[in-house]
């Protein structure tokens, strides 16, 4: 104890100089030396030093941890996992740099696991199948929109040469990013049984290389379709009336007016904006796992990539059906750029007047007007 | 047949490393994979407890679960292991693995992380057993000699025990009963859920 | 037809280049946990195959 050493120090000083003078007098012990009153105060003084070192012995801090045991009161596995919130990881000091060693146990990979065979599969399932369902019955029950007033020969210019490049690079970084995507999360129970382990295997393998790189001109082209096009993809009040009308898809006849892109296009736009934005976001995080160096961060980034995939995959499906089989003229326009009047009066038939008025369009089914001689 | 498991004493473990050393050295086991690592609790407060913690080899293994190539496989003994030929190093096992076992020798995941690598339970791989292919893949093949894990061989304190589960979760109630007290047999609830008191 | 297989083309040449950027940064586990205290030389192959 601390305060012991100067009370000693104290007491075998005084004995010391008590030894020297008695020394110095006479050969008789130091106890016959000592006066009385001397006596009497050293003994009160004793008792004093054992009263303040007893009442520093239980004030002391320490004192208060002695009641607890560490060999018994250790922490225990099943408290902490208990205490655990969702999502949290139990975590300890390592001696390895690699900070996600840290992590003892993440209860969360149970949950994440049961996400991804479990409930995944459905959302997708759900999601694609039920697209698929959905074309095929508005195939049979509607056909093909057909251009009612017939293809007038004359064309009108839609998309420039530009602009359709963007659309392309996109379009098919889209369709091997999807199935590359689609193998990761279905190849194991649709395809692996088809081919054998290995094969596929080797399959998956340049599939995500392709996925992976792939994915960077898709941005390129998510930034620039954006750059392009935004202006035209402002929701307006034209839009509210197309919407009422169903867009005129569902009857023969019905024409609601739109202008560049209607409505239905405009979902396609801010859904392919937005969904492929989110793909991007959560996908550089996969592509870079130690800039979060978490894997709870990296469980949560695999499930916004996931399930918006599913959502932007079914969504697409759509997006080409109507663009390809769906309605007759309307493919030209991402594939030669230039649409067929009739067909552009009746389906953007705003845009067409735009178009004239600024003399980039011919006027009516006439051939283009000859100047005045 | 005897289903294996690992049990890690908190309470004997002095955080020495040397499971972690024995493993390294046993299958030349690169920098920056860490197949075994010792994870301290409580750091420098009282009740301070270390646990040694790999590949706990679950029974219901959420790795092989999540694999997109189905390249996981679990033995007879109970032991998880993968074939690194057909492993795309993809990274969905270290997110589903509750103890972070899943190592990988790169660190982007562009082209690819690297196959992966895990503690093998020094039981080895697809490979024939106990051949350098085998050595070069997935390092030593203890459990065909009839040895168990160098780790829990290693181990100072022998606080790691490997071996059949019942018979490890009975030396450790032992030790528990003898001494009053015991922080729980790390990971077993996680990994072992059909049996997870041995 | 032109535009799409130039698009087809652009994406191809992108891939590449991206992939050779990419695998520039690319860190082999030794070389991105070496702290200050370790010397690391080539710890070898063993386990994760060549290069």
């Amino acid at each position: 104890m601390q305060l012991s050493s100067p009370l000693v120090r104290r007491r075998s000083r005084n004995l010391e100089t008590e030894g020297r003078s008695a020394m110095a007098r006479s050969h008789s012990t130091r106890k016959a030396c000592i006066p009385k009153a001397a006596a009497h105060k050293a003994s009160i003084l004793k008792a004093l030093c054992a009263a303040f070192a007893l009442l520093f012995v239980v004030a002391h801090p320490a004192a208060a941890q002695l009641s607890f045991k560490p060999t018994a009161e250790a922490v225990q596995e099943d408290k902490l996992l208990n205490a655990l919130k969702e999502g949290d990881k139990i975590t300890g000091r390592i001696t390895i740099p690699d900070a996600m060693a840290a992590s003892l146990i993440q209860p969360a990979g149970r949950d994440w696991r049961d996400f991804h065979r479990s409930k995944l599969p459905i959302i997708g399932g759900v999601a694609i199948i039920g697209m698929l369902a959905l074309l095929a019955i508005f195939l049979m029950v509607r056909g093909r929109i057909r251009v009612d007033h017939g293809f007038s020969g004359t064309k009108i210019l839609r998309f420039a040469s530009f602009e359709r490049f963007t659309h392309w690079l996109t379009a098919s970084c889209f369709i091997v990013l999807a199935l590359s995507g689609l193998n990761i999360s279905f190849g194991r129970i649709l395809i692996l049984p088809l081919f054998g382990a290995q094969a596929f295997a080797t399959m998956s393998t340049y599939a995500k290389f392709a996925h992976d790189y792939l994915a960077f001109p898709f941005m390129l082209g998510l930034v620039i379709m954006f750059l392009i096009w935004i202006k035209d993809n402002i929701p307006g009040k034209i839009d509210l009336q197309w919407l009422k009308r169903g867009g005129g898809i569902l009857s023969k006849g019905q024409h609601p007016p739109a202008r560049r892109f209607n409505a239905g296009q405009k979902g396609v736009f801010w859904i392919v904006i937005i969904g492929g934005s989110l793909m991007s976001v959560s996908g550089w995080f996969l592509l870079f796992p130690y800039i979060p160096a978490n894997v709870t961060t990296m469980q949560f980034w695999t499930v916004i990539h996931a399930v918006i995939a599913m959502l932007f995959i079914a969504a697409m499906m759509a997006h080409i059906y109507i663009g390809t089989v769906g309605m007759e003229g309307a493919f030209d326009a991402m594939g030669t750029g230039e649409v067929d009047l009739n067909w552009a009066k009746e389906h953007h038939s705003l845009w067409v007047e735009e178009e004239q008025a600024k003399g980039h369009a011919p006027s009516g089914s006439t051939p283009r007007a000859v100047p005045a001689e | 047949m005897a289903r294996v498991k690992f049990l890690c004493d908190a309470d004997r473990c002095i955080e020495c490393n040397a499971c972690v050393t024995a493993c390294k050295n046993e299958h030349e086991v690169p920098w920056g994979i860490n197949r075994r690592r010792v994870v301290t609790i409580n750091d420098g407060k009282p009740g301070e407890r270390s646990v040694s913690m790999a590949c706990m080899h679950c029974t219901d293994a959420p790795c092989a679960a999540v694999c997109p190539v189905s390249c996981f496989y679990t033995t007879a003994d109970g032991v998880v292991l993968h074939s690194k030929d057909l492993c795309i190093g993809c990274g969905y096992c270290f997110y589903a693995c509750p103890f972070g076992a899943p190592q990988y020798p790169k660190v982007g995941n562009f082209g690819s992380r690297g196959k992966m690598d895990k503690c093998t339970y020094c039981a080895g791989g697809p490979e024939a057993d106990s051949t350098p292919a085998e050595y070069a893949k997935y390092g030593a093949n203890r459990l065909a000699e009839g040895k168990l894990p160098i780790c829990a061989e290693m181990c100072s304190t022998k606080s790691l025990l490997a071996g059949d589960g019942a018979i490890i979760a009975e030396i450790y109630k032992e030790r528990v009963t003898k001494r009053g007290y015991g922080s729980g047999m790390w990971g077993w609830k996680t990994a072992y859920s059909d049996s997870p008191t041995g | 037809m032109k535009v799409f297989l130039a698009a087809l083309l652009f994406a191809a040449v992108a891939a590449v280049g991206v992939s050779i950027v990419l695998n520039t940064f690319q860190q082999p586990s030794y070389a991105a946990f070496t702290t200050g205290g370790a010397r690391v030389g080539d710890p070898g192959n063993n386990l994760v195959g060549p290069g």
